[in-house]
């Protein structure tokens, strides 16, 4: 390995190791949220509502769920993850170290990339156990989770650089990530929404992202495919381009 | 011959406005042991910090073995080990991860950080704690392993932001042989400390910064003749305005004569 690909997979492995000596509260939590929601959206409610849009409940909302793994957990990692090497000087290792601005954004990034992912997969195959899922388009749907877990993951680094201290993480992730997920139609359709709600939902970015996973699973969608990808591209890469700008000027980060 | 490191008109302004360094030069030669002294807020961290990239020059140049520290970062960073005054030490790391992550960041392959982590366990009596998060570890610990961190990619440039801060004497004796000794080998250090015999013990040339500027550099015979005072403690007592605390003025019962 040249020493360049040494510095930036060490970059990563630190990234990983964090979340990975705190699995308890970085996999094993999310885990159990997320069957949460299958035990009550599933189970309990499920048996009132029966199909939605010709799928079983359940299975209309575990896409939703997969994706909200993936997202979540990527912008949760890399906000704290951030802050809290901002907090205790820590970061001052890597930033003084011949790594790029890109290579440190990469590697921050890839961070909650793979937390989220790892979380995704887990409930993709748990909920796999409990309910008939298909997959109808694997080709839209690998990248369509890619982009939302980078997306997300851009989001958390930005939130964790701009942060100054713990309240700012949890209020943009109470405040904003929370309530664009939830009503962005992880847990119905947004068809069902009375106006003007349904009108607003299309204003949330979040309600093309979970149009396009599921899709991606179930084969239906209330938004245009080519449409909400192109969009999910485009939001994905001047999110990173921003950051990117931010890690360039040391904005928060050097003196 | 190349300067260890070159400084030339370095100016540093904060956002605020506050000017903390004000068109600073300065050059250290390769293989030298050079002080920087001065009070609290003089800009001797802020110097440090503009050389190892954690904080960005307003103007001027900085150059570590002539490579730009601003341009060619990487080249410059790669010569510098940075042993900061604050203990930035990852909690969630263990001791050997905190070395190991270092030295992947520098490009060091595994082989090498493995023996190199070894040995500057044993060199810093760490080996028994190697495993232990670094939260459990006493000050004076992770002082010393702050110091281990520095050298694990093997600098040519060390940065010391006082070392010796709040460490017992065992330790601060044990840290000035360690760092002679590398010294004698070749590594060119910067040391910045508030202890003055420390300075004139181990540094063959020591400059004052005050108010964001460098106003004098010599060795510790010199600043003194310059002066005119008998040793570097009065001579820094004359730059920072305070003769009047000088132990020669204040007799045996503590009442200035």
């Amino acid at each position: 390995m040249s020493a360049a690909q040494i510095r930036f997979f060490s970059l990563l492995r630190r990234e990983v190791s964090r979340f990975m000596k705190i699995k308890r509260q970085t996999l094993g939590a999310p885990l159990l949220e997320t069957f949460l929601y299958i035990a009550v959206f599933g189970a309990a409610l499920g048996s009132r509502i029966k199909t939605l849009h010709g799928f079983d409940y359940v299975v209309f909302v575990v896409p939703g769920l997969i994706m909200m793994a993936w997202a979540t957990n990527a912008f949760a990692n890399n906000s704290s993850s951030i802050l809290q090497q901002k907090f205790q000087g820590a970061i001052q290792d890597q930033l003084s170290s011949p790594a790029s601005p890109t290579e440190l954004l990469l590697a921050f990034s890839f961070g909650g990339f793979l937390r989220g992912m790892t979380v995704a997969a887990i409930t993709f195959v748990a909920a796999s156990l409990l309910v008939d899922l298909p997959v109808a388009h694997f080709l839209v749907l690998i990248p369509a989770l890619f982009l939302v877990g980078f997306f997300f993951a851009q989001l958390g680094v930005l939130v964790g650089v701009r942060a100054e201290q713990f309240d700012d993480v949890s209020f943009a992730q109470t405040f904003v990530l929370q309530p664009l997920i939830f009503l962005g139609g992880v847990f119905y359709s947004a068809s069902l929404l009375p106006e003007p709600f349904q009108t607003i939902t299309h204003f949330n970015p979040v309600y093309y992202m979970i149009g396009l996973v599921r899709y991606g699973f179930l084969g239906y969608s209330e938004a245009n495919v080519a449409l909400s990808l192109t969009f999910l591209t485009v939001a994905t890469g001047a999110l990173f381009a921003l950051n990117h700008r931010l890690f360039s000027k040391g904005y928060k980060l050097r003196a | 011959m190349t300067k260890a490191l070159q400084i030339t008109d370095l100016v540093k302004r904060y956002p605020t406005g506050t000017e903390a360094l004000r068109e600073v030069s300065l050059e250290i030669e390769e293989g030298e042991f050079f002080g920087l002294l001065g009070p609290n807020g003089a800009g001797k961290s802020t110097l440090i910090h503009c050389t190892t990239g954690l904080a960005q020059p307003t103007s001027g140049a900085i150059s570590v073995f002539g490579h730009d520290a601003v341009a060619h970062y990487g080249e410059a960073r790669l010569a510098v080990g940075l042993a900061p005054q604050e203990l930035n030490i990852d909690h969630f790391l263990t001791l050997e991860e905190t070395l190991d992550f270092h030295g992947g960041y520098f490009g060091m392959p595994r082989k090498e950080r493995r023996e190199r982590i070894d040995e500057l366990l044993d060199a810093f009596s760490l080996t028994a704690k190697k495993d232990d998060r670094t939260r459990t570890l006493s000050g004076g610990m992770k002082r010393r392993l702050i110091l281990a961190r520095a050298l694990m990619h093997r600098p040519r440039l060390l940065i010391l932001d006082e070392p010796t801060a709040g460490v017992d004497v065992e330790l601060r004796l044990e840290l000035w042989h360690y760092v002679q000794r590398i010294n004698a080998e070749g590594t060119t250090i910067l040391l910045t400390t508030h202890y003055l015999e420390e300075a004139d013990q181990l540094c063959d040339k020591i400059a004052f910064i005050n108010g964001g500027q460098i106003v004098a550099t010599g060795t510790s015979q010199e600043l003194s003749a310059r002066y005119g005072v008998s040793s570097l403690e009065d001579a820094y007592l004359e730059l920072v305005g305070r003769k009047e605390l000088s132990r020669a003025l204040v007799g045996a019962d503590g009442v200035a004569s």
